[in-house]
């Protein structure tokens, strides 16, 4: 197996709010191949945006502090290296696209100047040159009518149309991570098949490493090779995507996966679809975790150890963090 | 439609030829353009054109307007041509207006994007030193600054630019504060765009709307800040300016209203323009508001 790309080890980010200092991020570790989909799976308010954040040194601080662990980029502490590097690797090592491609662009300049001014700030060309090529990069990205489009500003696009606009400027220097933050939760069910289908196509092209950030368990299927589940700032399962999907360990990602509405499962008895899975409660809320395992409230599988201490993340290949489950393993 | 005729409907139009469409089409900032127009028309000539010399006794002092040929707006207390005072005295009195409120954006929008921007203890500082300048009466500072420095056109302008820009600084940091957190910055710093780049190509030009409408307004404000400052007699007395003949003329109020009136009939066209324009900026950049 080669080296990883990305390398992150026991990563601890806090926040200050009114209910004092709270853990986001509880020791998240996790390694990202070359050229792999990783997905990053969880409820809203799970961390996993603040994992990516802290992947692009974006936490916003205050409130934000990075208390512990590391990152490295091919064998490089990502934390040691210069704030000059740091900002350079942005972009142009590492980049990311985001939720909300109707406030992800700046409403003011073209989105032809935009991906321009991307490629100015890491590549030494001219201003001809680097629209000629945010030009070509909008071809890439399959916009229609590209010479066109890149005069016009993003309010007159679509969110499919701005969110490819995203991913030409992420590509727009070649990086060999792209960060995708729930790139398809704002679209239509139709763009998000198609904005799947270009992630796919860019990554065989550039052999790109992609770590997909969402909630859905039908992207995750879709796109992913390996697959983190985090829960409550932690990563409580990891593993092979189909292999997680077929044989789901921990309680909540059973629960996840009972979440997909799925038309081929068997109707009930009175011929209805069947009945979609919920996962009884809500994430806890940070300031409230206590020592045990943080969905120890929601879990079908409780028992008292679960309150008493939190489950460690165990195994090789597929990993899970229960008590319960290890139990049985043993 | 033809497929020309689509290409054409749809064809890009930046946010700044929208809000220009906008202007076009309201009527007080359309009167209000005109009449600027007409008064720096007035004025170019008056300064560069015609050879009259302001300060030359034409007539006998305090004619009535159009007692005489050629003095359709009559003389002060010492004979000198109204219409002439005014045509030469609005250069100095419109380049102190712009001049102000030039200084006034340049250090308000610096102080107020460095603290919005930076926030914590940078904005603490800048902040408290903004309210240092808030809590002085302006007119009095301004009056300080001019007679500790003599009072030329350039002092002037600077004492105003000095007393006005708290605003134009807390304007600009809420703006910033407002931006900064929105998700095209996080966006720009995730392509590896730095603070500078940020503040400047990214914040900046999401933030200039209003700032435009308050330039804009501080020119009126600039303006009147002159005249006070020249009715106090704190004018530049060398330079004819439209302050200086209703300070000069003030005290003769009661013998000759036109003195005074005529300049300040000037100044009050110019100011009402000004604002017309503002206010048509300001409806311009937000639409909404027109609908009030």
């Amino acid at each position: 197996m080669s080296e990883p790309l990305l390398k992150v080890d026991d990563l601890r980010v806090e926040f200050d709010t009114r209910h004092g200092r709270v853990t986001a991020l509880d020791g998240v570790s996790f390694d990202l191949m070359p050229a792999e989909t990783l997905g990053i799976v969880g409820e809203s308010g799970c961390g996993k945006s603040i994992t990516a954040l802290s992947l692009m040194g974006l936490i916003p601080s205050p409130p934000g502090h990075v208390t512990g662990g590391r990152i490295e980029f091919e064998g490089n502490d990502i934390a040691a290296m210069t704030k000059r590097r740091q900002r350079q690797m942005r972009g142009h090592d590492i980049a990311m696209i985001f939720q909300e491609p109707m406030t992800s662009l700046n409403p003011v300049f073209t989105i032809g100047d935009q991906i321009a001014e991307a490629i100015l700030l890491h590549q030494d060309v001219s201003r001809g040159e680097a629209r000629n090529r945010s030009i070509e990069l909008l071809k890439t990205v399959g916009m229609p009518e590209a010479e066109r489009r890149a005069r016009a500003f993003p309010h007159e696009l679509s969110g499919g149309m701005r969110q490819r606009v995203m991913i030409a400027m992420a590509i727009s220097c070649r990086p060999r991570i792209l960060i995708a933050d729930e790139p398809t939760t704002a679209l239509d069910v139709t763009v998000q098949a198609q904005i799947f289908e270009l992630m796919r196509g860019i990554q065989e092209e550039f052999g790109v490493a992609i770590m997909l950030i969402t909630h859905d368990m039908g992207a995750i299927a879709e796109m992913a090779d390996r697959v983190a589940v985090m829960y409550a700032g932690r990563i409580i399962e990891e593993g092979d995507a189909d292999e997680i999907l077929d044989n789901p360990l921990h309680p909540y990602t059973r629960g996840l996966i009972g979440c997909i509405p799925l038309l081929g499962k068997e109707a009930r008895d009175d011929g209805r679809p069947p009945k979609l899975a919920e996962i009884p409660g809500v994430v806890p809320p940070l300031h409230l975790l206590g020592q045990g395992c943080s969905f120890a409230d929601r879990c079908p599988l409780v028992h008292d150890r679960c309150h008493r201490e939190k489950p460690l993340l165990t195994g090789s290949t597929h990993c899970v963090a229960c008590h319960a489950t290890q139990m049985e393993a043993a | 439609m033809s497929v020309q005729e689509t290409r054409r409907a749809i064809k890009p139009v930046s946010p700044l030829r929208e809000a220009a469409q906008m202007f076009c089409r309201n009527r007080p900032a359309i009167f209000g353009t005109v009449l600027l127009s007409l008064i720096v028309a007035a004025v170019f000539y008056g300064t560069f054109i015609s050879g009259a010399d302001p300060y030359e006794i034409v007539w006998a002092p305090q004619a009535f307007p159009g007692e005489a040929e050629n003095i359709p707006l009559g003389t002060d207390y010492m004979g000198r041509d109204i219409l002439t005072g005014l045509l030469k005295g609005g250069g100095p009195t419109i380049a102190v207006g712009l001049s102000a409120a030039l200084i006034t954006v340049v250090i308000g929008i610096s102080v107020g994007a460095m603290a919005g921007y930076f926030g914590g203890w940078a904005d603490n500082a800048l902040m408290r030193f903004t309210e240092f300048f808030q809590v002085l009466p302006a007119l009095l500072f301004a009056m300080v600054l001019v007679t500790l420095f003599s009072p030329t056109l350039t002092t002037i302008a600077i004492a105003i630019g000095i007393v006005s820009w708290p605003q134009t600084a807390r304007l600009t940091r809420a703006e910033f504060l407002r931006i900064r957190n929105l998700e095209y910055v996080t966006a720009a710093r995730a392509v590896g765009a730095g603070n500078n780049r940020i503040i400047w190509r990214v914040i900046l030009p999401n933030a200039l709307p209003p700032l435009i409408v308050s330039a804009t307004l501080t020119i009126g404000v600039a303006i009147l800040f002159e005249a006070g400052l020249s009715f106090l007699g704190l004018g530049d007395p060398n330079t004819m300016s439209w302050g200086l003949m209703i300070g000069a003329n003030r005290s003769y109020l009661l013998d000759a209203w036109w003195p005074v009136t005529f300049p300040g009939l000037a100044i009050f066209l110019t100011v009402l323009a000004v604002s017309l324009i503002g206010d048509g900026l300001n409806d311009a950049f937000n639409p909404k508001l027109r609908q009030r």
